[in-house]
């Protein structure tokens, strides 16, 4: 097995080929016939025997035309890849389960297209793409995925048989493209809110639902929001009334790792925090995460459910 | 290879297939059975219905019934499952009944492997150039299907047989040199199946009235001369096939056995040509009387008719001469006289009784006699009245209508009566002389038959009675000879200028085709390798000289495939240039680094350059950055500046 | 990359040049912030400083103001800034009974948004509404605000307690966010030495009157930007769309910014043509706030940049 890898190393120069874009050159290329182009092959020779055998000029003429299409139709396989160029690009983060997207855009600056690239990395379906001449095409590889934290985007095998199907053409490529895989949601009901310190001061602002009384008018208020009704019955006829809302009650959650069941694994109680977070974005309070040696601060939104989630998915138990 | 192979067909992908299908196993019906043409057509079209309206394909079961059907039919119409014939049916039945089977990519790839081989055996019954241009679409149609299948969807039919076009292209030079390289074995590898070269026309070697005349109603070319000088004038030749020397009343058969070699002296000079003959599966070469040089495998077998080793079971050259004046066994065996006098006891009195009264005249006047007989009052035609037992009777006396074959066989009958030896000689007289390739065409329907009587001191002496019947025929062929509306192939019977002048260049085209392409053979191979500055040249440097040949032609390809030229800015090619110079004096440059903090960075780590880079920069900049209209000069100037 | 910037190329003459040189003595050791800040406005764009307090982002402004000549107004979000405080308000008129429009700060030239992370996002959205459009709407009436009308926001670091980040739709608004940082050692002492700098900014004289300014702009947005230039410069944005290291790419409203901001950038360096130099010099400027990096989630950091650039070859 270490004779393979070796060997693989220094064959196909297994390395990684960073995040720049990278053209395919002749070096990277690699062919061979596919089974479909052995089974030409074979059917080529019957036929070479048959037409020496039964002497037919004709049948040396078809033998060797065909035999010269399956070898352009190599060089064309060849050109189907050569001067490609791959562009690693983004990966939005997954749940850990869910299938993560590794997009890689293939760039043609021939005016010819290429058809039928076909991009696999091991362990998946291979993906089928076609780049038009002078066009680039987003190829998403979709990986399975099982545990949280990074995942790499393993080697991946960009091959083609266009346009005869007698040879594979491939070449690897090992873009440095990650995933960042959150912990698998485990659904548990949220703990019970705590009221935080912040949320006393934040009456009187931002809310629109709830009506929380009169005070008079002050020079910015916009006049929109003049009760004019109040103001009149105003047994002095001084100042204005405004009207004031309130939001709902800003009651901040604290998702804490000790509150999850100290009885299951961290895996698990990981799991637990994530349906957390994403229970409390969806109920649109305002939460903090406290895991064990970190801590975010209270808010709301989606890029702090981002944060909170990329805790979890890269927290050290 | 871990990409699926057996991936599912797009269904838009099949009715290539069917095309595919359809071209490589339509010619075929010209050949075989109707019945097995309909169940092909009958299959093909389920397949293309089931696909129109998208039904599921059958199942295993009744494609299994269907191919022991389709084996049991061709067992009994064969006799058998392997031999050409019967191969060709099983293939035509095995792609048809493919197509019910579409489902991968595999399988269409079986589909077009077996197209490719019915490709091939077109070969077996026509090499010609409507055959290779059909073949050629053929195989187009489906490089383009191959196309279609590995592009996908996105591949549209104008790309895939723009693409198949382009590969064939490519393919072009591969093929010339394979095949003019290719190390070439004549004949077959392994004894050929019985059936292998059937069905050639040609003369028989045995003759009864109406044989003739049936393949006189053939238009087929039986062969082509090309003769070294001018050609003879066409009532002088005569194109010996077998001589048919034993009569049973109806059939005239050649004499089985050995003979001693003819005694032949030769008057005139002999005239060097070279034939072409179609093959047509018997030994005689059809040579011009009389031979005098003939190939190493061919003998002259005694009674002057070339004949070869191994029947002409494919298309052959052979150079000859020939002597048109000669005298031929003055001293012939008497065994050979006697059983040349030789008539059917009790078979046509009358004519037996009419020659017996000439008996007593000279030989010459009896010659005179008969051949005044059938010049008076007797009719050629394509179209004889049947005849009965005594044929030679009836037709001499009642029907007084017939062909070659009757006056000659009528002729020698007389003759053997009045105590003259004679025989019935089988062959081709004419020829239609081609001049856009001096080429003389000999056709079937130029088949004809004489008569040879032997003199003392004169030897076998041909005599053709149809010349007394209608000297047309020998002076200037057949269908000058024929009434209009006797059944003579259309090739010969139309005479206007312009579609002759057709015929004759298509059929010159042909004969260089013939001659050329499919000629080509390990003489020729020699031939050219030695004019190559190869001479003998083993296989060992042919495989070298093929080696190298598509080795180049490869790397030709390759290069085609790897060159991108992008189109360049001049500015930017002068840049590069400079860049270039930068890097000879060891300093790195990154892509992505611009102009000025390149030439600040060298201001630093290499002040002496510093100047003249600057310079090259400031009128990089301009000419490529700056407003249009700038020159190249400067820029130029200060490139070779920097390169001093 | 500041001093290639300067290079002698020969060209229009530099008429920025005293500006520069003034705004250099008032903050010292920054003369690549003030070149970048004098770009922005020259591209007609508006200027985001994030920064600690006390680094001098005040002073900055106040300093461009004078030296422009342009009529300067600040405004000091706080949490309980309401949208009216920055747009004026409506008094009710007893006399005449109707209401009277009385303009807020951000009628004026030069507006310095001090600390806009500090308002509720209600407020900020106030104030960019009038960045972007060049007009104030209150209460169903539209006011033209004063041309030119430039905006420089300062805005703490967004970890502070207290503050509202700007969200990314509003942060595109800005042209450019520079950092002040720390200054260096040798400009610290000159800086502890003359004991601050906001006095003296405040007896700067003007260099150019206000209505200077759109002649300046027009000279800057003619600087011509070459065919290979558009390219490089769409090859960074396609790089920032592809780039793993980054949430979402560049918009092409980013892009044109980052040209008009190379224009200027190129304009100040006294050449009539954008330079892939150019395009460089301002990226980080113009880029960084409107990436999100993957980790982390926050604006792009210099090395983020500095890779991108490293990653795109200049056609």
């Amino acid at each position: 097995m270490r004779l393979v890898t070796f060997l693989q190393e220094k064959l196909f120069r297994w390395q990684s080929d960073g995040t720049a874009p990278l053209r395919l050159g002749q070096r990277r290329i690699f062919i061979l016939p596919s089974r479909g182009g052995l089974l030409y092959a074979m059917t080529l020779a019957v036929m070479l025997v048959g037409a020496i055998n039964y002497n037919l000029a004709l049948g040396h003429l078809l033998v060797f035309a065909l035999a010269g299409i399956g070898v352009a139709g190599m060089v064309h396989a060849f050109r189907n890849l050569h001067g490609l160029l791959v562009t690693p690009g983004r990966s939005a983060p997954v749940f850990a389960g869910d299938l993560a997207h590794f997009e890689l855009s293939l760039a043609n600056d021939r005016a010819s297209p290429r058809f039928a690239l076909e991009l696999a990395a091991p362990g998946s379906e291979p993906v089928i793409a076609a780049v038009d001449g002078k066009k680039d095409a987003k190829i998403n590889i979709p990986l399975a995925t099982t545990r949280r934290g990074w995942l790499a985007l393993p080697r991946v095998r960009l091959s083609t048989r266009y346009p005869l199907g007698l040879f594979t053409a491939w070449a690897y490529l090992q873009p440095a493209m990650r995933c960042l895989v959150y912990p698998r949601p485990i659904s548990h009901p949220l703990p019970p809110a705590a009221p935080s310190p912040t949320g006393g001061d934040r009456r009187g602002d931002g809310g629109r639902d709830d009506f929380a009384g009169f005070r008079p008018r002050q020079p910015a208020d916009s006049p929109r929001h003049v009760a004019w009704r109040a103001s009149a019955r105003q047994a002095d006829g001084g100042s204005l009334l405004v009207k004031q809302f309130a939001g709902g009650a800003q009651v901040d959650l604290v998702l804490d790792w000790q509150q999850t069941d100290p009885g299951v694994d961290d895996e698990s109680r990981l799991g637990i925090l994530a349906d957390w977070v994403l229970a409390a974005e969806a109920a649109g309070v305002r939460y903090a995460l406290q895991l064990p040696g970190q801590a975010l601060a209270p808010a709301s939104g989606e890029a702090h459910c981002r944060r909170c989630l990329e805790a979890l998915a890269l927290f050290d138990a | 290879m871990s990409t699926p192979a057996n991936a599912a067909l797009d269904r838009l992908a099949t009715p290539w297939l069917f095309a595919c299908a359809l071209a490589s196993a339509l010619p075929h019906v010209l050949h075989q059975p109707v019945w097995l043409s309909l169940l092909a057509g009958t299959l093909l079209g389920w397949a293309f219905w089931l696909w129109q309206h998208d039904r599921r394909l059958p199942g295993r079961w009744p494609l299994v019934i269907l191919v022991g059907a389709a084996c049991a039919g061709i067992l009994i119409e064969y006799r058998s499952l392997f031999g050409r014939d019967a191969g060709v049916a099983m293939l035509v039945v095995f792609v048809a009944m493919k197509l019910l089977e579409l489902r991968s990519r595999r399988d269409a790839m079986v589909v077009v492997t077996l197209a490719c081989f019915l490709l091939l055996t077109h070969f077996f019954h026509s090499q010609s150039i409507p055959t290779a241009l059909w073949l050629l679409a053929t195989v187009v149609l489906i490089t383009a299907t191959l196309v279609r299948l590995h592009g996908g969807p996105a591949c549209t039919p104008r790309i895939a047989l723009r693409h198949a076009a382009v590969l064939g292209a490519q393919a072009l030079p591969f093929m010339l040199v394979l095949y003019l390289l290719f190390p070439r074995i004549s004949g077959p590898l392994w004894g050929l199946p019985a059936d292998a070269h059937s069905g050639k026309t040609g003369l028989s070697d045995t003759m009864s009235p109406g044989s003739i005349a049936r393949l006189a109603q053939n238009g087929d070319i039986a062969f082509r001369v090309r003769f070294d000088g001018p050609a003879p004038p066409r009532q002088k030749l005569y194109w010996r096939g077998p001589v048919l020397e034993h009569f049973d009343g109806t059939t005239w058969r050649p004499f089985e056995g050995r003979r001693p070699a003819e005694t032949l002296e030769i008057i005139s000079p002999p005239i060097r040509y070279q034939s072409t003959l179609e093959a047509h599966d018997q030994r005689w070469l059809l040579a011009l009387d009389a031979p005098t040089a003939l190939p190493d495998d061919v003998r002259l077998n005694g009674t002057l008719t070339a004949s070869s080793r191994k029947p002409v079971s494919e298309r052959r050259r052979v150079s000859l001469a020939a002597s048109l004046d000669y005298r031929f066994n003055r001293d012939e065996d008497p065994a050979i006289l006697r059983r040349n006098l030789a008539l059917p006891p009790g078979r046509n009195p009358q004519a037996v009784a009419l020659a017996a009264g000439w008996r007593n005249a000279g030989r010459e006047a009896i010659l005179g006699k008969a051949l005044a007989l059938f010049a008076s009052d007797f009719t050629y035609t394509l179209q004889p009245p049947l005849l009965g037992d005594n044929g030679i009777d009836q037709f001499l006396f009642q029907t007084r209508r017939g062909f070659c074959e009757h006056f000659a066989a009528a002729f020698v009958v007389l003759m053997r009566a009045a105590d003259i030896p004679a025989r019935v000689v089988g062959g081709y007289q004419g020829g239609e002389f081609n001049p856009l390739d001096d080429h003389v065409v000999v056709r079937q329907s130029d088949a004809h038959a004489w008569a040879e009587v032997w003199l003392p001191g004169r030897g076998w002496v041909r005599v053709d009675p149809t010349a007394s019947v209608s000297p047309s025929r020998i002076e200037a062929g057949i269908a000058d000879a024929l009434p209009f509306g006797e059944p003579l192939p259309g090739v010969v019977q139309w005479r206007a200028d312009w579609i002759r002048t057709l015929r004759f260049r298509w059929e010159a085209l042909n004969n260089a085709w013939n001659q050329q392409v499919l000629g080509y053979d390990p003489e020729r191979q020699r031939q050219l390798l030695a004019r190559l500055g190869l001479p003998d040249a083993d296989w060992r440097s042919l495989a070298i000289a093929l080696g190298l040949a598509c080795g180049i032609l490869a790397a030709g390809l390759l290069a085609w495939a790897t060159i991108h030229r992008p189109r360049c800015d001049p500015a930017l090619a002068l840049w590069h240039k400079a860049l270039r110079q930068l890097a000879r004096s060891q300093v790195d440059y990154a892509p992505w680094e611009p102009p000025l903090a390149l030439a600040e960075r060298l201001g630093q780590q290499r002040p002496e350059l510093a100047d003249a880079f600057q310079a090259v920069v400031n009128a990089y900049i301009a000419a490529r950055y700056g407003k249009p209209g700038s020159n190249l000069e400067t820029l130029r100037d200060a490139v070779a500046r920097f390169q001093r | 990359m500041l001093k290639d910037a300067f290079s002698a190329i020969a060209g229009s003459p530099r008429p920025f040049d005293p500006v520069l040189e003034q705004a250099g003595r008032i903050i010292l050791g920054k003369d690549r912030e003030i070149r970048l800040a004098v770009a922005c406005l020259l591209a007609n764009g508006h200027l985001l400083i994030e920064d600690l307090p006390g680094m001098g982002k005040t002073t900055l402004a106040h300093t461009l103001a004078r030296l422009l000549g342009l009529h300067f107004s600040r405004i000091q979000f706080t949490s309980d800034l309401l949208p009216a405080d920055i747009t004026g308000v409506s008094i009710f008129d007893r006399d005449k009974s109707e209401f009277r429009f009385l303009p807020g700060p951000v009628f004026a030239q030069l507006v310095l948004a001090d600390e806009i992370n500090r308002a509720t996002p209600k407020t900020q959205s106030a104030l960019l509404e009038a960045m972007e459009e060049g007009q104030v709407s209150a209460e169903g009436q539209t006011r033209a605000l004063p041309r030119p009308f430039f905006v420089i926001a300062t805005q703490n670091p967004s970890h502070q307690i207290g503050t509202f980040a700007l969200p990314e739709s509003q942060l595109d608004r800005f042209l450019m966010r520079i950092e002040l940082g720390y200054p260096d050692r040798v400009a610290e002492k000159a800086l502890l030495a003359a004991g601050g700098q906001r006095a003296q900014a405040e007896q700067l004289a003007a260099v150019f009157a206000a209505a200077d300014l759109p002649a300046w702009q027009e000279q800057v947005a003619a600087v011509h930007a070459a065919g290979p230039l558009i390219d490089y410069v769409q090859a960074l944005l396609d790089a920032t769309r592809r780039n793993p290291a980054f949430q979402h790419g560049l918009s092409p409203r980013a892009g044109l910014g980052l040209l008009a901001a190379a224009r200027a950038w190129a304009w100040l360096a006294g050449r009539d043509m954008v330079l892939p130099d150019d395009i460089q010099a301002v990226l980080p400027a113009v880029a960084a706030h409107r990436l999100r990096t993957t980790q982390g989630g926050g604006p792009a950091l210099p090395e983020d940049i500095a890779a991108l650039v490293r990653s795109v070859a200049i056609p």
